[in-house]
């Protein structure tokens, strides 16, 4: 036994004897290296980091708890000292809302009859997988979430991840027990969005600050703050119709979205399950093809006979 | 006899690898202290760079069982887990530990305040050297804010957690 630990001695000695210099050079070399590498070919490492998050997932499922309970703690805390203003706020709300209901409602029936009528085809459901934030970013200039749902939940890669409020983020990467979601605040977020009332399209653009940017708007679209904004669906990544937030200006003048969903207070969310009708439709062309064949062929055989 | 003396040759040898390997551990320990979702609880969501003070730590005091690729390992580790650049976290713990261990003589047996001072220092240069390379990897100049904030929180935190490694230090490291 103590011979291969002399072994071990021997085979980590020189390596130890490498001067710390140098092993210092190396490693800032390495850094910068990889550095390079990722700014170059970003997906070559995506496989380490699901491996990584995977491995780390349940030491955070585990720590995260306590950090949840003490979050529930404090926000209960204020409810406490603040519960003769929420009781009013909820008052007033609840009578607004009740007259939006009776609106609701009768729209809701205005508009299955006029289906019904136009003979529409509905969009496809949109089923939901409710996960725990277990893991934040961890830095200042990435904005991820780590959420305790997976393949094995079936979770994807693409989905749309909203919490009570509206949207969050998108997953990127999925493990088998766990998911990152990329936040709209993040840099590399790009969201395609559409403006209530007027129907102009753009992208909002995570800049690392808590209001995202609004850009590729056309050339002759007014904005005026205050306008609701929702994600349009186009590019085939998130669902249309999604509550994203309020439009804003800041300070130089920049038009910004203000998020429904505030960022550090998200503890659990929902991924979105939802079939692009592009996805289908590949699947269903070829099935078409197929009964089209199949008629063209019946045609063919009832005119033979 | 000789069992005995094998068996305690043994257990000498799991401490020591114990002992080497603890303030890697440790290190570790504080890139998933970061990721938590503290932000729930005080309502902001940057984290305290808790790693960054761990590397601090042990570069001024135990830089033998805090060797440089130990340090790059610790910062690869936190660029894989939060899926920021890669190299990035890595590169920052680098510079850290460089500027602490240069200095390190100056340092030991200071007050603490000194100690907490200096890291201070460390905390604004590698957070700007930090800002420096996102911009640059990015292509766009970054707000300085989130890193003024990470620098003030990891400033302010650091006595609890140089608390908790001098503890760790002086119940599981035999002195050299």
């Amino acid at each position: 036994m103590s011979d291969r630990f002399g072994q071990v001695e021997r085979i980590t000695l020189p390596f130890r004897m490498i001067s710390y210099r140098l092993s210092m050079v190396l490693m800032i070399g390495l850094s910068c290296a990889l550095l390079l590498l990722g700014r170059a070919e970003a997906y070559v490492f995506d496989e380490a980091r699901e491996k990584v998050q995977e491995a780390t997932a349940p030491i955070l499922e585990l720590l995260s708890t306590p950090v949840g309970m003490m979050r529930q703690w404090f926000s209960g805390m204020d409810d406490f000292l603040n519960v003769y203003e929420e009781n009013r706020r909820l008052r007033d709300e609840n009578a607004r809302l009740l007259e939006w209901q009776a609106v609701a409602l009768e729209l809701q029936q205005t508009n299955e009859r006029l289906e019904a009528l136009l003979n529409v085809q509905a969009g496809p459901g949109i089923g939901y997988i409710t996960a725990r934030v277990i893991g934040d970013s961890g830095g200042p200039f990435v904005h991820a979430f780590i959420v305790n749902a997976g393949e094995v939940d079936r979770a994807a890669k693409g989905q749309a991840v909203i919490d009570t409020q509206g949207l969050v983020g998108h997953v990127v990467a999925v493990g088998e027990h766990s998911s990152r979601v990329l936040l709209i605040s993040d840099l590399n977020s790009r969201v395609p969005i559409v403006f209530e009332d007027s129907y102009y399209k753009a992208v909002m653009v995570g800049d690392n600050s808590p209001l995202p940017l609004i850009e590729f708007l056309g050339e002759d679209d007014v904005l005026t703050p205050g306008k609701r904004v929702v994600t349009s669906g186009h590019g085939g990544l998130l669902p249309p119709g999604l509550p994203v937030g309020i439009v804003v200006r800041d300070e130089s003048g920049l038009l910004r979205v203000d998020p429904y969903s505030e960022e550090s207070r998200v503890d659990h969310v929902r991924l979105l399950e939802f079939e692009f009708p592009n996805d289908v439709d590949e699947e269903g062309a070829e099935e078409t093809d197929g009964e089209q064949v199949g008629l063209l062929n019946s045609d063919a055989t009832a005119g033979a006979q | 006899m000789s069992m005995i003396s094998t068996e305690t040759n043994v257990a000498h040898r799991l401490r020591k690898i114990f002992e080497r390997t603890l303030p890697f551990i440790v290190a570790l320990f504080c890139v998933i202290l970061s990721m938590l979702p503290f932000g729930l609880v005080s309502g902001i969501i940057i984290a305290p760079a808790f790693a960054l003070m761990a590397v601090f730590y042990w570069a001024l005091y135990r830089p033998d069982l805090m060797p440089p690729y130990a340090v790059f390992f610790t910062g690869l580790y936190q660029d894989l887990l939060s899926g920021g650049p890669l190299g990035l976290w890595s590169f920052i713990y680098l510079c850290a530990y460089g500027m602490i261990v240069s200095q390190r003589l100056f340092f030991i047996g200071k007050a603490f305040l000194a100690i907490w001072f200096a890291f201070g220092i460390v905390a604004i240069l590698v957070n700007l050297i930090m800002w420096g390379i996102v911009s640059l990897y990015y292509a766009n100049v970054m707000s300085l804010w989130p890193i003024i904030g990470q620098t003030a929180l990891s400033f302010a935190l650091y006595p609890f957690m140089g608390k908790f490694f001098g503890w760790v230090q002086r119940r599981f490291l035999s002195v050299v």
